[in-house]
């Protein structure tokens, strides 16, 4: 399979100089098998491009089809859906697949589409849509693919995925606290500290849990890195990671690649490199058996029998 | 006033080294006031921005001051309000002037977008600072940190939007963003909104080619721009609300095109770009 991002940002779109490289654009990750049509995880303003790219094939003759997978529905993860240019060519079938909430998918999706937010209702899509609400730790399959999600620490809950194809696995961690501090969930957490309770321990104990063994062996690791430790340290109820907790989690679960994602919105390009350079040489000094590299707009990953 | 681009660009943030000249960021624009007001229109990507910048003043200390006008809540026009560091700042006070029936309409809109389902903020209820939402009519004019400034609700495809004309010391400054003519051409209720405008921004989103297919969505073409503004007499216009998938060199190729049309008639074309500043 072959992995190719086209959003690597967290929380907002940030174009500019200081975004070139790395890029700007929200959440996005394409997936493809090596037959079959694409999935794609997550919906930020990166979807807009891929949507371009898939009118160049079966999509503009509208005769594509294809999957997303959305980790929630914050609008990072979003934002992009409405320009996915393959929605407005009829005879496209495209499957939306999300955490199953008190309000049902399509009206979260709806409501993001319509007036007084959206000059196009949802309805006037032309492809088909279907939408498909996901338990956490539900198993499914999309094609030859085998998808598995599990549930994160993260304000109003996000869902991590692994998906296997081709011999191998990649596992999209994006977002997520780490699971040591404070438990998110339904209620707005105000506060940077929480009491822990046995209960809530035993919670985000059995979080983690999930979490490396839906990462066990992966061959990528894609990871919230949002925060630095210094930054995590004002803010851990925001619900975002720093790059040794993706560490950690990658040693316990024997993966072979990890990949920094969801990068800070006034993260520049500079800065994103010396904490790449910083964690290389972590896993250098800890004699890791994994590599590292930082997400960027374009970065392909070809994984399994290719 | 002293104007300032903050978001220049139209519908989604459209990041990338061919959008690094005019800028990717949506809509935002700020007016420095001749005593040092503030007065923000629109609150798209380019807001964030603003408000980093605003964290070397007084809203740093909880002791700044602003007024927002709003033209529509469309999410290119809102999306930056969650991140705009002064609104969690205890003490700032602001004031949203912006389209609804009522206060509580236009209140419970924006409230919308910081639905839990969508933002990890949940409520605006969260913000710091004193938030004062204020709906405003067609028509009405009102106080904004010393500016005189005048609403118009003008259609925008199936939606409205509203343009502000905006007066100090004798000088004029129109916004006129997400603006959808019928294929006659700007209605004189329009002109008359814009008449005598030292400068006009208004909704460059289009070129004529893409206007012709793309009508119904409720924005101009840079031509209809130019006979709107030649139209009003007006000295100077402002292209603004660049189409997402224009890059660095359409816009040029637009700016060239605005003004073979525009300068034999003595209209001056400012093409806004992030980060430049225009004194009216
Ligand atoms: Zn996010
Ligand atoms: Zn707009
Ligand atoms: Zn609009």
């Amino acid at each position: 399979m072959k992995v190719r991002f086209w959003g690597v940002r967290g929380s907002i779109p940030v174009p500019g100089r200081a975004t070139n490289r790395y890029g700007g654009n929200t959440s996005c990750v394409e997936v493809r098998p090596r037959s079959g049509s694409p999935i794609i995880i997550d919906a930020g303003t990166g979807i807009r491009r891929l949507g371009k790219s898939l009118m160049d094939e079966a999509f503009g003759e509208g005769k594509g089809s294809a999957a997303i997978l959305i980790s929630h529905t914050h609008w990072d993860h979003v934002q992009g859906l409405p320009f996915f240019s393959p929605l407005y060519r009829a005879g496209n079938q495209v499957e939306i697949f999300a955490r199953q909430r008190d309000l049902h998918l399509e009206a979260v999706f709806s409501q993001q589409h319509d007036a007084p937010y959206f000059p196009v209702p949802l309805s006037a899509m032309h492809a088909r849509t279907g939408f498909h609400e996901i338990i956490e730790g539900s198993t499914f399959q999309i094609g030859d693919a085998q998808v598995t999600s599990a549930r994160l620490n993260h304000p109003w809950i996000a869902l991590a995925y692994r998906i296997e194809v081709d011999g191998a696995s990649v596992v999209y961690c994006a977002d997520t606290a780490p699971f040591t501090d404070l438990l998110l969930g339904q209620e707005f957490v105000h506060s940077p500290t929480m009491e822990l309770t046995p209960a809530i321990r035993a919670e985000l104990a059995a979080m983690r849990a999930g979490v490396v063994a839906l990462a066990r062996n992966a061959d990528l690791l894609i990871y919230d890195t949002q925060f630095t430790p210094a930054e995590y340290t004002v803010r851990p109820h925001w619900g975002h990671s720093r790059p040794d907790d993706a560490l950690e989690i990658a040693r316990e679960a024997k993966v072979k690649q990890v990949a920094l994602f969801h990068h800070a919105p006034m993260r520049s390009d500079d800065e994103n490199d010396l904490i790449l350079a910083q964690y290389r040489q972590v896993v250098i000094d800890a004699h890791d058996p994994f590599t590292i590299v930082s997400a960027y707009e374009g970065l392909e990953i070809m994984l399994g029998d290719t | 006033m002293k104007i300032r681009f903050w978001g220049v660009r139209g519908s989604i943030p459209a990041p990338g080294p061919e959008t690094n000249r005019y800028g990717g960021n949506t809509a935002c624009v700020s007016i420095t006031t001749a005593t040092g007001g503030l007065v923000i229109i629109d609150m798209g990507t380019g807001l964030m921005h603003l408000g980093n910048s605003l964290l070397a003043s007084e809203f740093a200390r909880g002791q700044g001051r602003a007024s927002i006008l709003l033209s529509h809540t469309h999410w290119d026009h809102i999306q930056g309000l969650g991140f705009f560091p002064p609104v969690f700042i205890n003490g700032n006070q602001f004031t949203l002037w912006g389209p609804g029936g009522s206060d509580g309409v236009l209140e419970s809109i924006l409230e919308g977008q910081m639905d839990p389902n969508f933002s990890p903020l949940q409520t605006l209820k969260n913000f710091s600072a004193n938030f004062e939402v204020r709906a405003v009519r067609s028509g009405a004019s009102f106080d904004a940190e010393g500016l005189t400034v005048t609403a118009r609700e003008h259609d925008h495809g199936a939606a409205k939007a509203l343009s502000f004309r905006i007066e100090e010391h004798g000088k004029t400054f129109v916004y006129a963003s997400d603006v959808g003519y019928p294929e006659s051409g700007p209605p004189a209720e329009a002109i008359a909104h814009y008449a005598n405008a030292d400068v006009l921004l208004h909704d460059t989103t289009y070129r004529p080619e893409e206007q012709a297919t793309r009508r119904n969505r409720g924005f101009s073409s840079y031509e209809e721009a130019i006979t709107a503004a030649l139209a009003a007499n007006v000295k100077r216009l402002v292209t603004f609300h660049y189409d997402q998938d224009y890059t660095d060199d359409d816009v040029d190729a637009i700016i060239v095109k605005c003004r073979e049309l525009a300068t034999p008639h003595g209209l001056e074309i400012v093409p806004a770009r992030e980060g430049d500043e225009l004194v009216v």
